[in-house]
């Protein structure tokens, strides 16, 4: 996932900025496409894409700030920049505390937006891999009885067989039973793999 | 003592001029004078046939029963009346007001007794029925919390009551002079009162006296709303005696006030409001095409710095720029002449009519506290254009004056608005002349400017928009500085002819 495989979503219902858009983000090498309203946007974007979203705040039709909501919502994994008029205040802190990459000020300059540009491509490259990873955690640990995740959660918190046994009232030769089949089962290497695994997965245990 | 002795109960009582009647227990009356009778208007047969009662209004009697049994347990000689006159019924029915005076003889067989009937103390029952009636006017002014004032205009004397008094800081003599009377009262309203009462006091007037004033406790210095109304007494054409009353309105205009400041805080919040909107959508205008013309031309840039466009992508970047920008100027024009349009429905009016109207709109919206002085030329042809932005535009300049002036703390605020025909073209032409500070220079240079302002609380568009509202109605808006002090705004209008 280099910077020139990334998608650049435009989403602003001026034709002229779109244009102008394109043509620099274009120059620098990114995929370009564009949206001339949010609904546009929403009905046509496919889960996990790599790449960022620059959005305006004043649409007609939902504006940008009920994008991001919607977006948040449906757990899109889009890094946000947020083109505005006049940003206020209030606004960029709601858009911020909502985890916007930015909010720049029109007209912005290529160097603001290329920067911005560049720092929500990366981030997106991060989500996508720890998304990744916990998707696969997820699915390693799913496999496991309840009585595993039960022992898993106190081994991974350092408690010894003799006190897993105790806790569970269980005795020494079951829990080292199960502590065996989870680690045939999630293919964890040693024990620090396997808190590993449990933590990106970590939704799933109790 | 012979002759004396001789005379008997009977004699005397049928000489008596007074006329007297005998009754028993049962109230039966068994003798009965020449004088009752011709008062009474009975013969003697029908008259000791009847009880006392026949001989009062019906209302009276079953009252009278008990009043007479009471009587016969305690029998004295007094007076029926106790100082109150009382009514008998004479035989045609007839009432008649008596003072009637009891005396109980003892005979063999029972009680009886004599009532003497004597015409009314005329001049006592005035007097009672006056004091009942002062009685009266003063509770009803307590209940209504009215104090009373007499002002007499030969001697300006004013004579005023106890409340009224209090009002004034508890001065304990019956009268005051007018002059002193007016030292108690805020300097900033005594003039508006002494014209009301010069109104008053011309024998051309009505006479109607009306006017709201503070007044400054002397003793503890706070200060009271009053309202006083009255009328003015002529004799010979000449004002004499002004009677009225004053009632203490200060919670009222105290709630007033709030109100008003409250209305005049939520329209200053409106107009910023629309102020900020319509600014927000301009620079909306404005913004789009900057930014797409900023990154078109960003592109362009780079791409004859670093080389690697295609022809094609810049060609299209410039062309991109030179319709942005025209984009922005058509946005201009649009907004420009929307702004002039703007639907103006013109009509034919009376100025003069007008200018009362704008004087009325201003002292309701709380800048009440100046003197308007009109001198408007009668029988001036009608004006023609949109009457409710001409009278916005005197509102505006009669406002403006009244702040100018009160900013520096002129009480005596005067306004004066004249309505003439402009003498070298055939204009009407009305000036709003103040004597606040009038305007500096650097003021006067920016003064019609939008968004230019020397008020705190002002958004700068009162004098930019009435000009443009007066052009746009075939006029012009100008300002010049009084030859002394203060500064007179002048516009014109075109006649309907």
């Amino acid at each position: 996932m280099t910077q020139s495989d990334a998608t650049v979503y435009i989403v602003d219902d001026d034709s002229a900025i779109r244009d102008a858009l394109t043509l620099m983000l274009e120059q620098e090498g990114y995929l370009v496409r564009l949206f001339e309203s949010a609904e546009d946007f929403l009905a046509a974007y496919k889960s996990e894409q790599f790449g960022c979203a620059i959005i305006d705040i004043r649409m007609s039709g939902m504006s940008g700030m009920q994008l991001q909501e919607v977006i948040c919502e449906r757990n899109i994994l889009l890094p946000v920049i947020f083109l505005s008029g006049h940003g206020t205040i209030q606004m960029t802190v709601k858009a911020m505390k909502a985890k916007a990459v930015d909010f720049l000020t029109k007209p912005v300059s290529a160097e603001k937006l290329l920067n911005s540009v560049r720092m929500a491509v990366s981030e997106s490259g991060r989500i996508l891999t720890e998304s990744a990873r916990y998707r696969n955690a997820s699915l390693l640990l799913a496999g496991l009885t309840e009585r595993e995740r039960d022992v898993l959660a106190e081994a991974v918190q350092g408690h010894s067989n003799k006190e897993i046994a105790r806790h569970l009232n269980i005795s020494h030769r079951t829990v080292e039973i199960h502590k065996s089949r989870i680690m045939q089962k999630t293919g964890a290497l040693n024990l620090l793999d396997l808190a590993r695994i449990a933590l990106e997965g970590s939704t799933l245990i109790n | 003592m012979e002759l004396i002795s001789g005379l008997s109960f009977q004699t005397l009582f049928d000489v008596s001029p007074d006329a007297m009647l005998l009754s028993d227990e049962s109230g039966l009356i068994v003798l009965a004078n020449p004088a009752a009778l011709t008062l009474f208007r009975y013969t003697k047969e029908d008259m000791c046939k009847l009880k006392v009662e026949a001989l009062m209004p019906v209302r009276h009697r079953e009252y009278h029963k008990h009043y007479r049994k009471a009587y016969i347990h305690k029998p004295e000689a007094r007076s029926m009346s106790n100082g109150r006159a009382l009514i008998a019924l004479r035989s045609d029915g007839q009432e008649l007001t008596l003072d009637i005076s009891l005396t109980p003889l003892k005979t063999n067989e029972q009680l009886c007794t004599l009532a003497i009937f004597y015409p009314t103390d005329r001049r006592r029952v005035a007097e009672e029925a006056y004091r009942a009636s002062e009685e009266r006017l003063k509770l009803a002014t307590k209940a209504a919390d009215l104090a009373i004032f007499d002002f007499d205009s030969n001697r300006n004397v004013l004579h005023w009551d106890e409340d009224m008094r209090l009002l004034w800081g508890a001065e304990s003599t019956d009268s005051i002079s007018n002059k002193r009377f007016s030292t108690v009262i805020h300097p900033e309203d005594r003039k508006a009162r002494q014209s009301a009462l010069d109104n008053a006091i011309d024998p051309k007037g009505n006479g109607e006296y009306n006017s709201e004033y503070r007044v400054i406790n002397p003793s503890d210095g706070s200060e009271q709303w009053v309202s006083a109304v009255g009328r003015m007494h002529f004799e010979d054409g000449h004002a004499t005696r002004l009677v009225g009353v004053a009632r203490n309105i200060t919670r009222q205009k105290v709630f007033e006030d709030k109100l008003r400041k409250q209305r005049n805080e939520n329209e200053i919040l409106f107009k910023e409001q629309v102020a900020a909107q319509t600014i927000s959508a301009i620079a909306h205008e404005i913004n789009q095409p900057l930014t797409a013309i900023s990154a078109y031309s960003e592109v362009a840039l780079r791409a004859m710095k670093v080389g690697g466009i295609y022809p094609d992508n810049l060609k299209r970047a410039l062309e991109g720029c030179v319709h942005q920008a025209q984009r922005a100027g058509n946005s201009l024009h649009e907004l420009l002449s929307f702004l002039n349009k703007s639907n103006l429905v013109r009509e034919v009016f009376d100025l003069n009519r007008t200018v009362k109207e704008a004087l009325t709109i201003a002292k309701d919206d709380g800048y009440g506290g100046f003197y308007p002085e009109l001198q408007l030329e009668k029988k001036m042809p009608n004006v023609i254009g949109n009457k409710t932005q001409v009278q916005k535009v005197i509102v505006n300049l009669i406002r403006n004056a009244v702040e100018a002036m009160q900013g520096i703390g002129i009480d005596d605020s005067k306004v004066m608005i004249t309505v003439q025909t402009h003498k070298s073209i055939n204009l009407a032409h009305l000036l709003v002349k103040d004597n606040g500070p009038g305007l500096d220079v650097e003021t006067q240079k920016h003064i019609f400017e939008p968004f230019f302002t020397t008020k705190p609380t002002g958004i700068g568009m009162g004098l930019s928009i009435s000009r443009a509202l007066i052009e746009a109605n075939g006029g012009e808006l100008w300002f010049e500085p009084n030859a002394t002090k203060g500064a007179t705004f002048h516009f014109t209008l075109p006649f309907a002819t």
